[in-house]
């Protein structure tokens, strides 16, 4: 999967849009900044380490990264089939202040299980460089996407673009499925 | 927000256990030094020379629980267990195991037809088929290798000779000639057009600039092209012929579509060595992955991957291949030396001597199970070799 792939495939997984619609808001309903930057980069903090570690993990498993490929693929379709039947998350209880960047933002928003099977796979294949890139390139948009006030206009747009992200994390999972199968 | 987080966490476990268990089960594959890969071909062999009857007949099938012995027969099986008792002859002196490749051989020998210039064997009452005489011909070019003299040399370019009578332009091959009619008859048999492309590519070996290779081309490019299209197959065939074929032609005769062709093929003979992995055959591994396959089913694999191991050691374009194809092969290996019938299980049956050296499907044994695991196991033994020195 080349970069630009693996960065949409990253984008579909953390569904920034979807994710942004759950992420506790602050004044003039934006992204509480801190707690937003903090979930994000506990979340990247465990996708580069996931994909650190997905050689010793899926060795440990007995499982080759060829077929680990699709494992990855097989969930991220069962979750854009979640995401397309429900665009918006559910609302979650908001504790006070910088734990909300664990709880719902890091988890369960970022890190469902499509992103951390992603994460291994990808590690395991493309590497933990080109995951952080990706990974960290999809995140970034989440953070942009914070300084959007939420307002009737930008939500339609963002469940939308939930929608939009969910049929590519669909494709996206057809095709890691496709090529684990296809793989050596 | 506790009731909340056990929710998710719960749906966590729920994904994790799923995939371990439909998806991704543990890949087992049991490690094995060279000289059990050895032992189990002797054994193979042996198991294969050891039954086979006085007129060059093989045992077709046995059931062990039912201590029931096959009475059907198939002659392109008869001659793909004689190619691999020779195949075996290359590698191990084994008076036995020659003997009963010989005996296996006259047989055969003994019922050739000759038409227009040439030759093919023909078993009483059947229709002449390629693939038998295709794997007659692959039989007599191993014999040669391994006993080193040229006494069916003329039979073996008549075979070939054959097999371009039943080889068309764009390079597919008829299945089947009739001899009442004497004529060809229009139809492909499954997996005839590998056994031929690559019994051609085997006679470029023995009887070099007479033109086999291009002839193996011409069918090899089909196979790549055509062949799933033309016989109705909805995914691409892993035909471990056309593996072995490919290998044989070697890299120098490798365009773009041949070893597009040969990444495909191995990525077929990976994806199914690494579901066999996966299976256990007891518990809920059972329910979702079944029983372990037909030992002739992953011996193809296991020849096919054999074969293109080979062959990527000498491409380019498939050295990024190598080392995933390394490990299937071994895999494979670790598997089948690990589920071979053993001396101590066989004296639990009634006929030890129609177990000990076999593979068993669900209780039965057929000969072409033994022919295709002995052929992989001797395609392993070299890498198993080459990691022992490498470490």
């Amino acid at each position: 999967m080349t970069a630009a792939l693996l960065t949409v495939a990253y984008l579909a997984a953390f569904n920034v849009a979807r994710t942004r619609l759950g992420v506790p808001e602050g004044e003039a309903r934006r992204a509480r900044p801190f707690v937003l930057l903090a979930g994000v980069l506990l979340a990247l903090g465990v996708v580069v380490g996931l994909a650190a570690a997905s050689g010793p993990l899926l060795r440990s498993l007995q499982i080759t990264p060829e077929t680990f490929r699709i494992a990855a693929g097989f969930t991220a379709v069962v979750a854009a089939g979640v995401v397309l039947a429900v665009p918006r998350p559910a609302d979650e209880p908001v504790p006070r202040r910088w734990r909300a960047a664990l709880w719902p933002v890091a988890f369960p928003l970022l890190l469902g299980p499509e992103v951390l099977v992603v994460a291994v796979a990808s590690g395991a294949r493309e590497g933990v460089a080109a995951t952080l890139g990706a990974a960290g390139g999809a995140l970034a948009v989440l953070i942009a996407l914070g300084f959007l006030p939420r307002r009737p206009l930008p939500d339609r747009v963002l469940v939308w673009a939930s929608r939009v992200l969910g049929a590519l994390l669909l494709l996206a999972g057809i095709w890691m499925a496709i090529e684990g199968i296809r793989e050596v | 927000m506790g009731r909340r987080l056990l929710l998710h966490l719960s749906l966590l476990a729920v994904v994790a256990a799923g995939l371990r268990l439909a998806v991704v089960p543990a890949e087992v594959c049991p490690e094995v030094t060279a000289a059990e890969a050895e032992a189990a071909v002797h054994e193979a062999a042996a198991w294969l020379a050891r039954n086979q009857s006085e007129d060059g007949r093989y045992l077709y099938g046995y059931h062990r629980g039912r201590d029931e012995v096959s009475t059907e027969y198939n002659f392109v099986r008869h001659a793909g267990v004689t190619m691999s008792l020779y195949q075996y002859a290359t590698f191990f002196e084994d008076a036995a195991v020659l003997a009963a490749a010989n005996r296996g051989l006259d047989s055969m020998l003994d019922e050739l037809i000759a038409h227009a210039d040439w030759l093919a064997w023909r078993p009483p009452g059947h229709d002449v088929e390629l693939g038998a005489n295709a794997l007659l011909t692959a039989a007599l070019v191993f014999r040669r290798q391994a006993v080193g003299d040229g006494a069916h040399d003329a039979v073996l370019r008549g075979l070939g000779r054959f097999m371009l009578a039943q080889q068309q332009a764009d390079g597919s091959m008829h299945g089947y000639w009739d001899p009442v009619a004497a004529r060809t008859i229009p139809i492909p048999a499954k997996f005839a057009t590998g056994e031929a492309a690559w019994a051609l590519a085997l006679l470029e070996g023995e009887f070099p600039g007479e033109g086999w290779t291009e002839a193996a081309l011409v069918t090899l490019d089909y196979l790549a092209l055509h062949r799933d299209r033309d016989e109705g197959y909805l995914t691409r065939m892993p035909d471990h012929w056309a593996a072995y074929a490919l290998a044989e032609v070697g890299s120098g005769h490798l365009d773009e579509v041949r070893a597009g062709y040969a990444r495909q093929l191995a990525g077929y003979f990976g994806i199914r060595l690494r579901f066999e992995a996966q299976r256990r055959g007891t518990g809920i591994n059972l329910l979702l992955r079944w029983v372990p396959g037909t030992p002739a089913g992953v011996g193809t694999a296991g020849e096919g991957i054999g074969a293109l191991w080979h062959l990527a050691q000498d491409e380019s374009r498939m050295g990024d291949l190598l080392p995933n194809i390394e490990d299937r092969l071994a895999c494979f290996a670790g598997m089948m030396v690990e589920r071979q019938s053993t001396s101590l299980e066989a004296a639990a049956y009634p006929r030890p001597g129609l177990v000990q050296g076999a593979w068993f499907y669900r209780g039965f044994v057929q000969m072409d199970d033994v022919q295709h695991v002995l052929s992989g196991l001797l395609a392993a033994r070299p890498l198993l070799q080459a990691r022992e020195v490498t470490g």
